[in-house]
């Protein structure tokens, strides 16, 4: 999330304070992501710098200080909206690297190891689930928030019932990680090469 | 349903009846009616073949009770009672209104008819007498006439009949609307003295009726015609309804096995909710009397419509005047309430089978799994064969036999139906894909297919029963053929047709009467014309001479064919056929040469039933004749039966002409008739034409087009309800990139496979049930009604595949439309 | 006292060389108010778990208990009351009986306990309207929509005073929106006291629960502890 561009679209309503800034920033995101009064200024300032937005001249730096938006920095927003984000390289994730190690190793029932993980995400969700269950209905922007947390959290539980259910199949007994290792490793990396 | 009439129940919970009592049965039977209400489509082949058994039962019973004529007895007095008017009073007097004519027979010239001629009160209310057109005859000068004497006198209204030396204007038509067969000359009371009978007429009561001795002390003829027959004939076709309804009860078995698997997760959820076994059986139960009462209503009505419209045409072929509206109503009612139960009988099995399945596996649409096709194969073939011997112990009489037997066999006809789908489906095999696909599903899906096979099967059984039956009874009923061709007429030497009796005629006169037969033919514009010669026996007639004709003519006794019955210490001889000399040309006639006559045989025939028949040739004088079968012609006034000439000189025979037999190419009119029979009376020879109205044979060929017509309406019906159970497999097809040609060749298949496999097993079964029934006389199936048999085996598969083809061409709206569930 | 209890519960279908193990040792309990899902892939068990809960199988060995009350003591019939008067179904995509309207199918069990007509009427349009569905209460099932039809189902296991609802996947076949909507509405009957069992294999489902029951093989292996407050959230996820 660049907080960057949520201040530039939260300028784009109308010149607003510093401190106004942070609060209509935490509200809207449903406070789930809290920001400092520091950050909200460094960001300020590089936007300035950057000619996207201006200040009233006259006041100190400070809570009075308000700033508005300039035309470059309506235009920058318009292209942030519409560029994807970078989804091509993949994140190196710790989740999917615990497996992977868990798999290779003797002794280690891997099963059990998605288990756990898959337990813990789902204690996430339910909390998550919590959350958007007791909201009002009508807050769109808290429960997109918490849909995006859900789906990201859900997709994380399928892959490791996937991953559950590729373990199984291949190795019944499950005691053998060596096994499994050495017979399964080659094939996926053939299989990406291909695909590429 | 019950339910609703019982009083209201507690509300609250702890009051409540075990299993819900009232509300949840009347829960269950709404839900039941509403799923009837969308559904009834589904259950369109059970409701019609519901509403046609109804129909035909009710309409059977009309026919049954008014086909009968009402009863009534005729008491004759002889013309020559002198003190008739006191007679008649003492009748009168002992059994109230009567009705009373006098009677004069006349001779038509030139006929061997005469013609009744009768004088009646036409006032007052007569049940014997209407009036058709015209009016009746008043005083001595007028006459009117009944249809058939009209058209043998070839009169109409206002001309002249002389007859015997009077001259009497036709005024009127007149008919016996209780006997239509009746045919008279009505004149005013008075006008037929002297009379040679009169007769009393009144409604049969056999509790009123008894011995009445009249003053005169003659003694009286008395002919009654009962009318018990009537509530046998009722009874009779309620006995036919019902096996109609149990065969239909079978296939509705199957139909109600059909809802109920497609209903089967519905079941599941209704258990799920908390439905108890009975509310699940009381589904199928209430749809199953629903779907009775409806086809049972419908049918009644159906059959009373029926009744209505073919009343009319019955009329003439029962030979009375028919009250429509005086219907067996307690035997109508029998037969609606026997249809609803029928209906609820049929859907209990089902009910049973699905209330005992898991709920688990009635949610997930599991069908209990089929029975084995080889068992309902193996009880089928037990049952047929049961049937057939039960059929060939009946000996064609014992009627609880032919009823357990005709029922035994088509059960096991029906329940063969499955084991023949699993060969369909195993053969097609290696068809193409579009053909595969259908006998795959017909085989697949055996309780729909198999219940649709069963009643396509029943159509065509019933069908060829009739057809092969009707050939066969053609074959062995000598009579049935009637007189003679509408195309052929008989001219006679003798005044009273061929009754034995040959008179003697000089060489001159008989070329005088050749020559005028010579004439008839030429008037007809004809030259096919056979002389018939009688075998007369010189020593027998010698014997009769003396005052032996009815006319005081001499006459001599021609061979004949007789039964022989003894009664007690007499004998009966009846007259069966004419026997006529197999001369040269005669034998040519027919297709038949000299050398194809085995020496020893004595006569050639075209008769089947010949046992006990005896060739009578003079007074004592019969004896058993070799015989030997020919293609002669079966009508009992044509040469049915020739004696070889070898017989002829065996016995000492003289062959002498006899009559002459004349065929014009169509049919003859009255007034060619009417030429004809003034030509021969002025040389006193006598015509004989046909007297039958209808041909029965035609009757066996109207119920084969009657039977394929039902199947080919019960195999649209089957197979359209198989296609719509398979149209979700269609739409996936058309997905696959199917075309209408595979559409259609699917739907063709269907049908054709259905067809073929009904005629065949139909037929074949049929002819089992036939074969054990004329076990005794084989040779009466032999005549193959080929005509009918290839109808029933290739030209009902024909026309279904046709039919098949062409309708399926478009996918109707209904048919694409996936029912919710 | 426990809405449902299962103690030691195991099925096997089949016999011999082709006998399946559908569940195995069972032991669950469930309060009333609370509302457990269980999670599991095809063919671990949880359809069978949810059957025999609910009275619908019976299990090859072990006990279940609804309101302390063993289902093996009863007879056939008398599980049938159980289901009209206690125990609420939802199933994945085949709940409503075609033919009945909405109020109608929310009646049903009523009526079949033997309710007059219109109380049970009124009592299921009480249902429909508590879930916001009064306006399509006379409408045929084929005339609603899929979410629709789920709800409709839902008001029907709640109706009258049931307190044990059973449901099989039963936002499967519905968008992510309509499936939050059933579930929702299954979490507001357990706030009122019913306790609920959902099977399912959806963990965005499964997490509308209390608690989560993890089954593999016919087994429970792993369950989750009740979740902290909110809070904990805000402090964990630090934006990014």
């Amino acid at each position: 999330m660049s907080v960057r561009h949520a201040l530039l679209a939260l300028l784009s309503e109308g010149p607003k304070y510093g401190l106004q800034l942070r609060q209509e920033f935490e509200s809207r995101t449903g406070e789930v992501w809290p920001l400092n009064v520091g950050q909200v200024y460094t960001t300020l300032q590089r936007l300035e710098r950057d000619g996207l937005v201006e200040s009233d001249d006259s006041a100190e730096d400070g809570p009075q200080k308000a700033f508005r938006i300039t035309a470059g920095g309506e235009h920058e927003l318009g292209e942030w909206l519409r560029t994807p984000p970078d989804m091509a390289s993949p994140p190196r994730d710790e989740l999917v690297i615990k497996v992977m190690v868990a798999l290779g190793l003797h002794g280690v029932d891997v099963r059990e190891v998605v288990q756990v993980h898959r337990r813990h995400l789902v204690e996430l969700m339910q909390q998550w689930t919590r959350l958007k269950g007791d909201a009002d209905e009508r807050d769109v922007g808290f429960a997109l928030v918490v849909d995006a947390e859900l789906f990201r959290l859900e997709s994380l539980i399928r892959w490791l019932d996937a991953a559950d259910a590729r373990i199984a199949r291949l190795a019944p007994d499950v005691t053998e990680p060596a096994a499994v290792a050495a017979s399964s490793a080659p094939k996926p990396r053939r299989r990406v090469g291909s695909r590429r | 349903m019950s339910v609703a009439l019982e009083p209201p129940r507690a509300r609250t919970v702890t009051a409540r009846a075990e299993n819900g009592g009232a509300p949840a049965r009347r829960a269950v039977v709404r839900w039941s009616w509403r799923l009837f209400r969308r559904e009834w489509r589904q259950q369109l082949l059970v409701l019609i073949l519901l509403t046609v058994a109804v129909g035909a039962t009710t309409a059977g019973l009309a026919v049954a009770v008014n086909a009968t004529a009402p009863g009534e007895t005729r008491i004759i007095l002889p013309g020559s009672d002198s003190r008739l008017d006191d007679d008649i009073a003492a009748l009168r007097e002992a059994y109230g209104p009567v009705t009373v004519a006098h009677h004069q027979r006349i001779r038509v010239p030139g006929s061997v008819s005469t013609v009744d001629l009768r004088a009646q009160d036409h006032t007052g209310d007569h049940p014997t007498l209407r009036l058709r057109s015209g009016r009746f005859p008043v005083g001595a000068n007028e006459v009117a006439l009944t249809e058939g004497v009209a058209r043998l006198l070839d009169l109409k209204i206002g001309d002249t009949w002389h007859q015997g030396g009077r001259a009497l204007r036709v005024v009127g038509t007149v008919e016996n609307p209780r006997n239509l067969d009746d045919e008279f000359a009505l004149v005013a009371p008075g006008q037929a003295e002297p009379a040679a009978s009169v007769t009393v007429t009144l409604d049969h009561n056999p509790a009123r009726f008894r011995s009445v001795p009249v003053p005169s002390g003659s003694p009286l003829g008395v002919d009654a015609e009962s009318p018990t027959a009537k509530a046998a004939a009722a009874a009779v076709v309620l006995a036919l309804g019902a096996i109609g309804l149990l065969l239909v009860g079978l296939v509705a078995v199957a139909g109600f096995t059909v809802m109920a698997q497609r209903r089967l997760r519905a079941l599941g959820m209704l258990g799920s909710i908390g439905a108890t076994d009975r509310h699940v059986r009381l589904v199928m139960l209430a749809n199953g009397a629903v779907v009775g009462v409806v086809a049972a209503v419908a049918g009644a009505l159906l059959g009373v419509v029926g009744w209505l419209a073919a009343a009319s045409p019955l009329e003439n072929l029962a030979g009375h005047r028919i009250d429509r509206f005086a219907l067996p109503w307690p035997a109508i009612a029998g037969a609606v309430v026997l249809a609803v139960l029928t209906a609820i009988v049929a859907a209990w099995w089902p009910a049973r089978s699905v209330s005992r399945i898991s709920v688990v596996a009635a949610l997930s649409g599991r069908p209990p799994r089929p029975q084995p096709a080889h068992r309902f194969a193996a009880s089928g073939g037990l049952l047929l064969a049961a049937g057939v011997v039960l059929l060939g112990l009946s000996h064609e009489r014992r009627r609880v036999f032919v009823l357990i037997g005709t029922v035994v066999t088509t059960v096991g006809i029906l329940l063969l139906a499955p084991l023949a789908v699993r060969v369909l489906g195993a053969v097609g095999s290696r068809a193409r894909v579009g053909v595969r696909l259908a006998l795959r599903d017909l085989s697949r899906f055996q309780a729909r297919s198999g219940a649709a096979l069963g009643a396509i099967t029943l159509a065509v059984g019933i069908a060829a029963t009739i057809a092969v039956g009707a050939s066969a009874t053609h074959v062995t009923g000598d009579a049935a053929a009637g007189n003679l061709a509408s195309n052929q007429l008989v001219v006679h030497l003798s005044p009273n047709g061929d009754d034995g009796l040959i008179p003697d005629m000089s060489t001159a006169q008989l070329q005088a009467a050749q020559q005028r037969v010579d004439q008839i033919a030429a008037s007809l514009h004809t030259r096919d014309v056979v002389t018939l010669e009688a075998a007369v026996n010189p020593s027998a007639s010698s014997q009769l001479k003396p005052g032996a004709g009815a006319d005081g003519q001499g006459g001599s006794i021609a061979a004949a064919l007789v039964g022989i019955t003894n009664e007690g210490h007499g004998q009966t001889i009846k007259r069966v056929a004419p026997v006529y000399v197999a001369t040269p040309a005669l034998l040519a006639r027919y297709g038949l040469h000299a050398a194809d006559v085995a020496a020893n045989t004595d006569l050639l025939t075209s008769l089947r039933q010949l046992h006990g028949l005896q060739l009578s040739y003079g007074f004592r004088q019969e004896f058993v004749p070799r015989t030997q079968a020919a293609p002669l012609p079966r009508y009992t006034s044509a040469p049915t039966t020739l004696i070889t000439t070898a017989a002829v000189e065996r016995l000492g025979l003289q062959p002498t002409p006899a009559s002459w037999l004349v065929q014009t190419s169509r049919p003859l009119t009255s007034a060619q008739l009417s030429t004809v029979r003034n030509l021969a009376a002025g040389a006193g020879l006598n015509v004989e034409t046909r007297t039958e109205r209808q041909s029965r044979a035609q009757l066996g060929h109207d119920a084969t087009a009657a039977g394929i017509l039902l199947a080919l309406g019960i195999l649209a019906m089957t197979v359209g309800l198989i296609r719509s159970e398979a149209a979700h497999d269609l739409r996936t097809l058309t997905a696959t990139g199917a075309s209408r040609g595979t559409r259609r060749t699917i739907t063709a298949a269907t049908a054709g496979a259905l067809a073929l496999l009904g005629g065949v097993i139909g037929t074949a079964g049929a002819y089992l049930a036939l074969t054990a029934w004329y076990r005794s006389e084989l040779d009466a199936l032999t005549h193959v009604p080929v005509l009918d048999v290839v109808a029933l085996t290739l030209g009902l598969p024909l026309v279904a595949v046709v039919g098949g083809w062409l309708l399926a061409g478009r996918e109707p709206a209904a048919i694409a439309r996936q029912p919710l569930e | 006292m426990s809405a449902l209890e299962l103690r030691g519960v195991s099925k096997v279908y089949g016999e011999g060389a082709t006998e399946v193990h559908a569940l195995r040792d069972v032991d669950l309990s469930v309060a009333p108010g609370e509302l457990i899902a269980v999670m599991g892939p095809s063919g671990s068990g949880k359809s069978t778990l949810l059957t025999i809960a609910g009275s619908l199988e019976e299990p090859s060995s072990g006990e279940v208990l609804i309101d302390g009350s063993a289902l093996s003591r009863m007879s056939r019939n008398q599980r049938a009351r159980l289901r009209r008067r206690s125990i609420g179904y939802v199933f994945q995509d085949f709940n409503l009986l075609a033919g009945l309207r909405a109020v109608e199918n929310v009646a049903l069990p009523l009526e079949l306990d033997g309710a007059a007509v219109k109380v049970a009427r009124r009592a299921g349009l009480e249902a429909l309207e508590q879930l916001g569905l009064a306006e399509r209460a006379s409408a045929y099932p084929d005339e609603l929509s899929g979410g629709e039809r789920q709800r409709v189902a839902v008001a029907r296991a709640i109706v009258g005073d049931r307190h044990l609802l059973l449901a099989d996947e039963p936002s499967g076949a519905l968008d992510s929106l309509n499936g939050e909507a059933v579930m929702r509405m299954i979490r507001a009957a357990c706030r009122r006291g019913v306790a609920g069992v959902v099977v399912t294999h959806d963990a965005q489902l499964a997490s509308w629960a209390d608690r989560v029951v993890f089954l593999r093989d016919g087994r429970v292996v792993d369950q989750t502890s009740p979740p902290p407050g909110p809070e904990s959230l805000l402090v964990h996820e630090p934006p990014r």
